[in-house]
């Protein structure tokens, strides 16, 4: 719920006070920050216990938990948006 | 960007397996929320910038709920299949496809309740598929289209994974795609609570 406060804030300020020149450091600020939260999930990573003996244990079968769900999430999604939102993906193509 | 990203993952593992101790990185690393919450404020901004978008939001109403659940129904579906081909019991599977990429809190929760090696199980498969979602979203955005890219990412749309919908998507979709992480986010506990309470 947080998240969709902070972002709130941020579409007003981009809506009434944000000056329109600043677009571009505003999206290299978003790259920095990403770059920021990749690089602390890797150290929590590296800091979990375990971490390597897990992965050589139960990594090929978390791979499968991994890939089966996410491919099927996929594909249903994609015939849904074909489906119910073509008009938009038509609209992404004339721009 | 995705080169950028492996780099920073490849650093922050090492750093954090190197057993160092900056004071600036473990901050950085222990307020991952204040990264986050500083991330949304500057998407809020891009959002904002786009001056049509709330007048495209507003078409679409119920058809928003299709997404998250299209997610939902993937990785349940996705679940039962796993129990069959990996011989694992039908509730540990659907409780851990149905993390939709939240590993920290599958990870724990399945831990607790299934013991270790499927808190493992959860915790690694999720952060696959987090991991996973930044390098097929720019494939996707090209291949299918920008709100597919929104499926792989799961709960994660609301968070990690958004800057890469920032920079492959469009400013509707970065839209939907909070909504998406927020909506999946919530379904997670329910799904599990139901898992553990059905099987």
């Amino acid at each position: 719920m947080e998240i969709l406060i902070f972002m709130l804030i941020g579409v007003v300020i981009g809506r009434f006070c944000f000056p329109r020149k600043l677009k571009k450091l505003n999206e290299k600020m978003q790259v920095f920050m990403t770059m920021l939260l990749i690089f602390a999930m890797g150290v929590m990573l590296g800091r979990r216990e375990n971490l390597i003996n897990e992965l050589t244990s139960l990594g090929v079968k978390s791979l499968v938990f991994c890939l089966v769900p996410t491919i099927l999430s996929t594909i249903i999604v994609y015939f849904l948006t074909e489906r119910f939102f073509d008009k938009d993906k038509k609209e992404q193509e004339g721009e | 960007m995705v080169i950028l990203a492996v780099i920073a993952l490849v650093l922050g593992t090492f750093y954090g397996l190197s057993g160092l101790e900056f004071t600036l990185f473990d901050y950085l690393a222990s307020h991952t929320d204040y990264i986050l919450y500083a991330t949304m404020v500057l998407v809020g901004i891009s959002v904002g910038l786009h001056e049509s978008i709330v007048e495209q939001m507003k078409k679409y109403h119920l058809k928003l709920l299709l997404i998250p659940m299209g997610i939902v129904a993937g990785s349940l579906i996705g679940g039962v299949i796993c129990s069959f081909v990996l011989n694992e019991p039908m509730r540990e599977s659907l409780a851990i496809s149905g993390g939709l990429g939240w590993y920290s809190l599958t990870g724990v929760a399945i831990g607790n309740l299934s013991g270790a090696e499927y808190g493992s199980i959860a915790f690694l498969s999720n952060l696959m598929r987090e991991i996973i979602s930044f390098f097929v979203i720019p494939v996707i955005a090209v291949k299918f289209n920008y709100y597919t890219c929104i499926a792989p990412a799961g709960a994660t749309s609301e968070d990690t994974t958004l800057p890469m919908m920032i920079r492959y998507t469009d400013e509707k979709t970065v839209v939907f795609s909070v909504l998406n992480g927020v909506i999946c986010s919530a379904c997670v506990p329910a799904i599990m609570s139901f898992c553990y309470a059905a099987f």
